[in-house]
């Protein structure tokens, strides 16, 4: 009950006119980062940090919270629209949303994904709302040593199992690792790694890596490369209120609630964001479905259900950041470093100590999920008309605003020399295949890691076994032994999976098949229905054409 | 003037498409070797913190300690791999051409860019600084008409000037061509 009159009062404190234009400004910028190319949320954040210094922090973690909840509704419009999409938790989107857009079902892909991010966000911070102080009133007992144990499985989870490649992800931990050492340390005050230069002694800002790297990097790799001609966009029928069917809506209820049911608890736990969670989701839809054949052609499920998962995880990244100041993915670790530039340490604590700003918080998350509906289904042309930026404006921008960003941290030319540097490391990162969200993860939680580490082990006079003799710390350690296991089978899978599709995309008979060697993208006339259209299945072989 | 796209004459397809393979993995292997070098550095470099006179059990060198080995263990793993033939997965993206070979001239121009934005702001101003940079990559990136960019870059400098100056109350340096806008982010100010 006492949670309840707290979210009350968060509500109230939320919905007062200047929070909510925060709230707004927030999913508005979210959803825009989130449908661009080349940004996401992580940077996002990131490069509004430094302007934010002159808000109140409630307005500033408001603000946050919004764009960390619009980028994710934001890129499935993108993977929908455009396919081969951006954020790695979005791929699941764009095997089916993208083949429906190509079969003029677009409308119905961009609505479920919409209806379906809404209703897992809704409910997974329901969840969070009655998850997060329980854990928090627990960790309060947690020592040292149990923080250490779950640092390792952050570390170990985003750094080994998430990329494609084991040892590059624990290379990009290790840099983030050695960033986070640059500096004064805190307990003893001694200068590490600084070669004497005095604007290394307070260390490396956190703006410029992530900015450097998911920003000039991303440009850089993008401009090494760059798609050049006009951009096959799908274009979305009109009219939002016939966007789904009775049919589509019989077919979706159901992904939405089992995708947020298994986004939620994936999301919680230090196994890293919504990736799996999406791909897991995918998965049990394909085997559930009563329509199997369609997977890999437009399946409406293999939309809703990993769009859920998307956004339940998203709400679930927030539990234990939240409770026990953990951060499990590159934006909720520079969203904890915007909580530190405001002097507040996420943790067991936030909740006694600063009741209100963070029951403002959650409660501004349940408004802005209503806000983000609205803004992706009436509105969703003009999130279509942003991804037809041309390509060479919108690097410019983006590379613009990351240099006023690492500028108006200090208004220091320096910083701007110390991005690039950044920028062309990240260049290279992206190029030879190092994931970036580890070494964020790294130069946040290292710190704070070494800080617990040797307070874990000062306690115990250096006996170096009271690590793990700890019963919380050693569940923690068996867990991630089994997290390891079950890691390296999902990937086994999800590769297998992957091969399985590129093999019935090669050959494939279907009505998509047709409608792409019939027409373009976007150029099929709109009364032609899919119902309309005969397949004829080649009788020796494929067309070879 | 567009970005240049057409390869070097004399490299067809598949010559280039086994050249570049060839030579993305020297690159790989530089780049983990750079790693490499940095985790020995690391872990030599902690030698060199000073450690505190009271003798506490953990001073401030085993974490960098730690953090040398992770760096040095799986550098030289990614190497092993390399050399087995484990080239980088590469993530995809909405305007990456996965066909396209790296191209060097437009990182340079875009690098280039950047120094002059660098060089240029306590010089021009910031506005007339960030109008080169936007102009400048877009015209790398291939934009058609470089004084639209340009133009654009300069509108885009002189919006965020009057907003940040005028509303967040961060003063970028406005350069002595801009210095009549000055009154006017007074009055906004209030």
């Amino acid at each position: 009950m006492d949670n309840i009159m707290n979210l009350m009062e968060g509500f109230a404190t939320a919905l007062q006119p200047e929070y909510l234009i925060y709230g707004f400004i927030g999913v508005l910028i979210g959803t825009a980062v989130g449908v661009l190319p080349g940004i996401g949320p992580a940077m996002t954040v990131a490069l509004l940090l430094p302007l934010t210094y002159a808000l109140d922090p409630t307005a500033a973690l408001i603000t946050f919270a919004g764009i960390y909840y619009g980028g994710m509704y934001g890129g499935s419009t993108t993977s929908i629209l455009l396919n081969t999409p951006g954020e790695s938790a979005s791929i699941v989107t764009a095997l089916e949303g993208n083949k429906m857009a190509k079969l003029g079902r677009g409308a119905a892909a961009l609505a479920t994904a919409a209806i379906g991010s809404f209703i897992a966000g809704s409910i997974a911070t329901v969840g969070l709302t009655l998850l997060a102080p329980t854990i928090a009133a627990w960790a309060v007992n947690l020592a040292p040593a149990d923080y250490v144990a779950l640092m390792v499985i952050a570390f170990i989870t985003v750094g080994a199992l998430l990329g494609s490649s084991v040892w590059r992800g624990l290379t990009s931990l290790g840099i983030g690792l050695f960033l986070g050492l640059v500096g004064t340390e805190i307990l003893s005050g001694q200068q590490r790694y600084t070669f004497g230069l005095l604007p290394l002694a307070d260390g490396i800002d956190v703006v410029l890596v992530a900015v450097g790297l998911f920003a000039v990097g991303e440009t850089l790799y993008v401009a090494s490369r760059l798609r050049h001609g006009p951009v096959a966009l799908i274009p979305v029928t009109r009219g939002w209120r016939s966007w789904m069917t009775r049919d589509d809506w019989r077919r979706s209820w159901k992904p939405w609630l089992r995708g947020t049911a298994i986004g939620f608890p994936i999301g919680t736990i230090p196994a890293g964001g919504a990736d799996v969670a999406t791909f897991l989701s995918y998965a049990s839809e394909k085997k559930l479905s009563k329509h199997k054949e369609q997977f890999g052609r437009g399946a409406i499920e293999g939309v809703a259900g990993p769009e859920a998962a998307n956004n339940a995880a998203a709400a679930g990244v927030l539990v234990p950041l939240l409770t026990l100041g953990l951060p499990t993915t590159a934006t909720a670790a520079i969203i904890l470093s915007a909580f530190q530039s405001y002097g507040i340490q996420p943790g067991p604590q936030l909740f006694t100590n600063q009741p209100a700003l963070v029951w403002a918080l959650i409660a501004s998350l349940y408004i802005g999920n209503v806000m983000l509906l609205v803004l992706n289904l009436p509105l969703v042309g003009i999130w279509v008309k942003l991804l037809q930026i041309p390509r060479p404006y919108l690097y410019a921008g983006i590379l613009t605003f990351a240099a006023l960003g690492a500028y108006a941290v200090n208004f220091a030319i320096v910083d701007i020399v110390i991005l690039l540097v950044i920028g062309i490391v990240g260049y290279f990162l992206r190029k030879y295949g190092y994931p970036i969200a580890p070494l964020v993860i790294g130069l946040i939680l290292g710190p704070m890691a070494e800080a617990q580490l040797r307070r874990a082990l000062q306690l115990s006079q250096g006996d170096l076994t009271a690590l793990f003799t700890r019963p919380f710390a050693a569940v923690c350690y068996i867990a991630l032994i089994l997290i390891i296991g079950l890691g390296l089978w999902l990937r086994r899978r999800q590769s297998r999976l992957e091969h399985a599709l590129a093999a019935a995309a090669a050959a494939d008979t279907s009505v998509e098949a047709a409608v792409n060697r019939m027409w373009e993208p976007g150029q099929r006339p709109s009364d032609v229905a899919t119902s309309d259209i005969d397949v004829v299945k080649p009788r020796d072989g494929r067309d070879s054409r | 003037m567009s970005a240049p796209t057409t390869p070097a004459p004399g490299s067809g397809p598949a010559r280039a498409a086994g050249a570049s393979a060839n030579r993305s993995r020297i690159g790989e292997f530089i780049f983990a070797g750079l790693a490499l070098a940095l985790g020995v550095f690391v872990f030599a470099g902690a030698f060199a913190i000073r450690l505190p006179a009271a003798g506490t059990q953990v001073g401030p060198r085993v974490f960098p300690f730690l953090v040398g080995t992770i760096l040095v263990v799986s550098a030289t793993m990614v190497i092993v791999g390399v050399a087995r033939g484990k080239v980088a997965e590469l993530e995809e993206g909405e305007d990456i051409d996965d066909s396209a070979r790296t191209d060097w001239v437009t990182l340079a121009k875009i690098v280039g860019f950047v120094v002059a934005h660098i060089a240029l702001i306590e010089i021009v101003g910031w506005p007339i600084a960030a109008a080169v940079l936007f102009g400048g990559v877009a015209w790398s990136l291939g934009a058609r008409r470089w004084w639209a960019a340009l133009l654009i870059g300069l509108a885009l400098g002189l919006i965020v000037y009057v907003l940040f100056g005028g509303l967040l109350g961060l003063s970028l340096p406005s350069g002595p061509l801009l210095t009549w806008l000055d009154p006017l982010l007074r009055t906004l100010r209030g």
